[in-house]
């Protein structure tokens, strides 16, 4: 079916009443990951800022229409990991096992119980949306913030520059855990990101899947509540969030042929405002090397 | 069923939880090594390995995974056991607290061990003791017939529906966990009947019946969990107590319910134990009785929920009493046992003299004499003094 057509005939599966920020790209994700997956399908939010929308439950009102938990902040994939076995167990492999988790669930304390379940191959899709940093509890960096990246634990001073370090880059240390699936996906990009929602949900039903989300946060990167695609393009344009797949092994990277300059995209977000054209200049090599890299992955 | 043809086996405190694990059929077991519970796991691993038992099993790669785990397959449905140790238990003490709090049965095996620092990995009750306010409820035993019997028990009792609360049957580490004694295996089919099949629906994920498990809950509302979560604490006195006489019914075992005494009916004086100290203790009131002492031993079986009314039952009429903590309560210069104890007693309306001991730490031994020799010190002092005694540490 036409992505399109797939997305105007699903039902939404969010019930009204959530409360993320405008312009939340997490949110729209959500939505979108729910419309492929449908009610056939167990959740799991770690706290974070679509927990705390309030798509966990909030009280006795319901935030899904579909069984969902708050798992801990560092143990939705070992959770998950037992929620499958017993449904393999009870010999029903066709509930979609899925967690909907942030950048901090995901790639600091929750890193050794994906890592984990990935070497164990356990059957679910994992989607990490990473909006590169805690922007739930006031926008403190993360393994996944950015180099440069002005955020409450990392604030620009005197003497000191935003976040010093680079970012933990998860898309290929999950690919090299060897699992049936790993992608990158952006909503700028919803075609694709639908299609590798589909596949995820497939490949899970044989092992391991994981699935990357480039999540714009106005609140916390500072831009316009109508320039999150628009930020999520140029984050793809530039290379800065490039999208591949690794399915069984096999590479697919959409290379942009004549990628725009990454200042295009960081002179959009505030939380990039300080840098100097010095340090522009040393995310665009970090940006590049990294690109060089996923080239030669993908063309083995 | 005639208990006659169950097999006699000589096997160690950790096999003994393995087969218990086994006897009850978890859906789902989750295996994570660490001294001196790592046989319990390898054994169960072996089972499977030779097609004797048909449990899903997942090794993880941390205790909190392990935890983690078995919560993802409890909340699913199934049936599940784990095992943990010392550092193990406090690193899984996250999805523990949760556990209990999301009204999860199951048994988790603990082979207690004394806490780091300093460095050991040797035998005390520092580990378990430490969590006895996490919302579990928590058995210590005496001996490996006696682990093996508290496991089947212990998912009879955590899935009560009066009670639906996750157990652990703590076993003192070496003293137990690698003592090889004489352990009597029930028939497959006597245990299968004694423990029915779990069914869930408190709290499940299925799409079949949607449910948010866990929605974020606030003061107003947060109460209700934990009264009934202390009322099912309360009720699980009378099961555990119902499920010692049905088990014996079926088994021809049974260990008191809550507490178990020795000697008591004429006693001046009471030794409190608790785990595998009580053995020795047994033998200690024998001596101290043959040298003219008026001493009875109460083991107290249950430390959550604690039976606090039984204890003040039994020393109610009691001229004093010592407690002997293989573990210590930082801030109160006592043991664990010890201070709740005191609390139960608290009501008795008059005075009765008490002395906190403190020993086992880290593995050390204690011995008959040792324990002769604080018989005599409690029997000593306690017959000039009413009120709380010196705390006396086995050196």
């Amino acid at each position: 079916m036409n992505y399109i057509d797939l997305i105007r005939q699903s039902e939404d599966l969010v019930t009204a009443g959530m409360s993320a920020c405008q312009g939340c790209g997490a949110e729209l994700c959500l939505r979108r990951v729910l419309q492929v997956a449908g009610r056939n399908t167990i959740l799991s939010i770690p706290p974070g800022c679509m927990a705390g929308a309030g798509v966990v439950g909030w009280n006795f009102d319901n935030g899904l229409k579909i069984p969902v938990h708050i798992p801990l902040l560092d143990n939705t994939a070992s959770f998950l990991s037992g929620v499958t076995n017993m449904y393999q167990r009870k010999n029903r492999p066709d509930v979609n096992i899925i967690a909907f988790a942030g950048d901090g669930a995901t790639a600091d304390c929750g890193f050794q119980s994906l890592s984990g379940a990935a070497e164990r191959g356990e059957k679910l899709l994992y989607i990490c949306y990473d909006n590169e940093g805690y922007m739930n509890t006031g926008f403190q960096r993360s393994s996944t913030s950015s180099k440069g990246s002005r955020t409450s634990t990392t604030p620009v001073g005197k003497v000191q520059d935003g976040k010093s370090q680079n970012q933990k880059y998860m898309p290929l240390i999950m690919a090299m855990h060897n699992v049936e699936y790993v992608a990158t996906a952006s909503p700028s990009n919803m075609k694709d990101m639908v299609d590798k929602v589909t596949k995820g949900i497939q490949a899970s039903k044989k092992g391991f899947a994981y699935i990357h989300i480039f999540s714009p946060c106005p609140t916390g990167w500072g831009h316009e509540t109508d320039q999150t695609i628009e930020v999520a393009r140029k984050a793809v344009k530039s290379n800065f969030f490039p999208l591949f797949e690794v399915e069984q092994g096999k590479w697919k990277l959409l290379d942009n042929k004549n990628p725009i300059p990454v200042s295009d995209l960081l002179n959009l977000l505030r939380k990039f405002s300080h840098l100097s054209p010095d340090d522009i200049a040393q995310i665009q090599e970090l940006v590049d090397k990294r690109m060089d890299l996923l080239r030669k992955l993908s063309a083995a | 069923m005639n208990t006659n043809q169950n097999r006699i086996v000589a096997i160690s405190g950790n096999k003994s939880a393995a087969m218990g694990a086994a006897l009850s059929r978890p859906d789902l077991i989750a295996a994570y090594p660490i001294t001196p519970q790592s046989s319990v796991v390898e054994s169960l691993a072996q089972m499977i390995a030779q097609g004797d038992l048909n449990s899903t099993m997942i090794q993880v790669e941390s205790e909190h995974s392990a935890m983690s785990v078995v919560q993802g397959a409890a909340v699913a449905g199934g049936r599940t056991f784990t095992a943990t140790s010392a550092q193990g238990l406090a690193l899984m003490y996250e999805p523990y607290f949760r556990m209990s709090t999301l009204r999860l049965p199951m048994v988790m095996a603990i082979a207690t061990r004394e806490m780091t620092s300093p460095e050991t990995v040797w035998s005390g009750q520092q580990d378990a003791v430490s969590v006895r306010d996490a919302g579990w409820i928590q058995v210590y035993v005496e001996n490996n017939q006696e682990i093996l019997d508290m496991i089947i028990q212990g998912y009879k009792i955590a899935e009560h529906p009066d009670v639906l609360l996750p157990v652990n049957v703590c076993y003192d580490g070496f003293y137990l966990s690698h003592l090889t004694e004489r352990v009597e295996i029930p028939h497959q089919p006597a245990v299968d009947d004694f423990l029915g099949v779990y069914h869930a629906d408190h709290v499940s994920l299925d799409p079949d019946t949607p449910m948010a498990v866990d929605p974020l809950t606030s003061g107003e509302i947060l109460w209700r969990y934990r009264k009934g979560h202390l009322d099912a604490m309360q009720k699980a006195l009378q099961v555990i107590e119902q499920t010692d006489d049905a088990f014996e019914q079926v088994f021809g075992r049974r260990y008191g319910g809550v507490i178990d005494t020795y000697k008591m009916d004429d006693a001046d004086f009471v030794i409190v134990t608790m785990g595998a100290t009580t053995g020795t203790a047994r033998e200690a009131v024998d001596v101290a009785r043959s040298l003219g002492m008026k001493i009875g031993l109460l083991k107290v079986r249950f430390l959550r929920p604690f039976p606090d009314k039984k204890i003040r039952e039994i020393l109610s009429g009691k001229q004093g009493f010592v407690v002997i903590d293989k573990n210590v309560c930082f801030g109160w210069n006592t043991g664990v046992l010890y201070m709740e104890i005191k609390a139960a007693i608290s009501e008795l309306g008059h005075p009765i003299s008490s002395m906190p001991a403190i020993g086992g730490l880290g593995g050390a031994d204690i011995s008959v004499d040792q324990l002769v020799t604080c018989i005599q010190v409690l029997v000593k002092q306690g017959s000039q003094q009413p009120g709380q005694l010196d705390t006396y540490w086995f050196q």
